[in-house]
């Protein structure tokens, strides 16, 4: 299936695409666009606005991806969070890691601006996130 | 103070508006601006110097807006001169000190108790490097007293790891 979001990605975008792989759709391809009006046709958009995978009320995009396909691992949920506090800034959940997160990534993508590189290595990051969480949470 | 940047900042801006009840929309807006370190130009009117964050965060805030039942439109806008321009960012850069003085004091406090050997102020100075890098986010213009503050914060930690023989503030970047 095609997905599509907004180019430039960071934390709450970054993070959506390796859900999508690992999680829902593991035969995913991705196209990033400019201007909304560019997004390929048939296209599943997400963290844009107006469509079904975005923010909504004080959730991110991330968090409505976990509530959209009824994602209950609860490592999964302590990512929602990180993600959350990275992308909004609001300290919703205090989470320490999100500075540490948002700064990485930031980096990333400016030393990879292509999208597609970038979220082919911010997947390892993801990767590694999960499984360290893995060992505190179960 | 715009000699030093050569090419000139891009702004976004939001107008907005909002219905006057429920006053709970109003005042989640109002503080996510405030977390922003947005600059209100009058009442519903608010700039930020255009970068990704900014852009992002502006455009979902136009977002929750809309779905509150308000209205709200997302602009770039470059001031009319470069003194009316200059003038924005010294109001972006006074806007920041206050809560620089706050974290300044509140450290030297910090710091002179460590040096008189007071004891837990662990967790207060990392309560104040937290509203430190809050506030660094936000500083877009580089206010002059982001120096003052780091260099208190720096100090103040060094004169409580040696009040605490230097164990007790490795690896405490977080208080959790």
């Amino acid at each position: 299936m095609l997905w599509a979001t907004r180019r430039g990605c960071h934390v709450d975008r970054t993070a959506c695409v390796w859900l999508i792989r690992r999680f829902i759709d593991p035969e995913a391809a991705f196209a990033f666009f400019g201007d909304p009006s560019e997004a390929p046709d048939g296209a599943e958009l997400f963290d844009v606005v107006g469509a079904r995978l975005s923010h909504r009320g004080e959730d991110c995009s991330f968090e409505t991806f976990l509530k959209e396909y009824e994602l209950e691992d609860p490592v999964l949920q302590e990512i929602a969070e990180i993600v959350h506090d990275a992308d909004l800034m609001d300290e919703k959940y205090g989470r320490p890691e999100s500075e540490g997160l948002d700064a990485i990534v930031r980096g990333m993508q400016l030393a990879l601006p292509d999208d597609q590189t970038l979220t082919g290595h911010t997947d390892v990051l993801y990767d590694g996130l999960y499984t360290y969480l893995s060992r505190e949470v179960l | 103070m715009l000699s030093d940047m050569e090419e000139r900042t891009r702004w976004v801006i939001l107008v907005y508006q909002l219905p006057r009840e429920p006053s709970r929309h109003r005042v989640a807006v109002w503080r996510k601006l405030k977390d922003l370190g947005a600059l209100y130009l009058q009442d519903g009117v608010v700039a930020l110097p255009e970068d990704a964050v900014t852009r992002e965060q502006l455009e979902w805030l136009q977002l929750r807006i809309r779905e509150a039942g308000g209205e709200a439109t997302l602009w770039e806008a470059r001031p009319g001169t470069v003194a009316e321009e200059g003038a924005l960012v010294e109001a972006f850069r006074a806007s920041r000190e206050e809560a620089y003085r706050a974290i300044v004091a509140e450290t030297e406090r910090v710091r002179r108790k460590a040096e008189m050997g007071g004891g837990v102020l662990l967790e207060q100075l990392g309560k104040l490097e937290r509203e430190f890098r809050a506030e660094r986010r936000r500083d877009y213009f580089r206010s002059p007293l982001r120096i003052e503050a780091a260099a208190a914060l720096r100090a103040a930690r060094r004169a409580v790891r040696e009040a605490t023989g230097g164990t007790e503030g490795q690896g405490t970047g977080s208080s959790k």
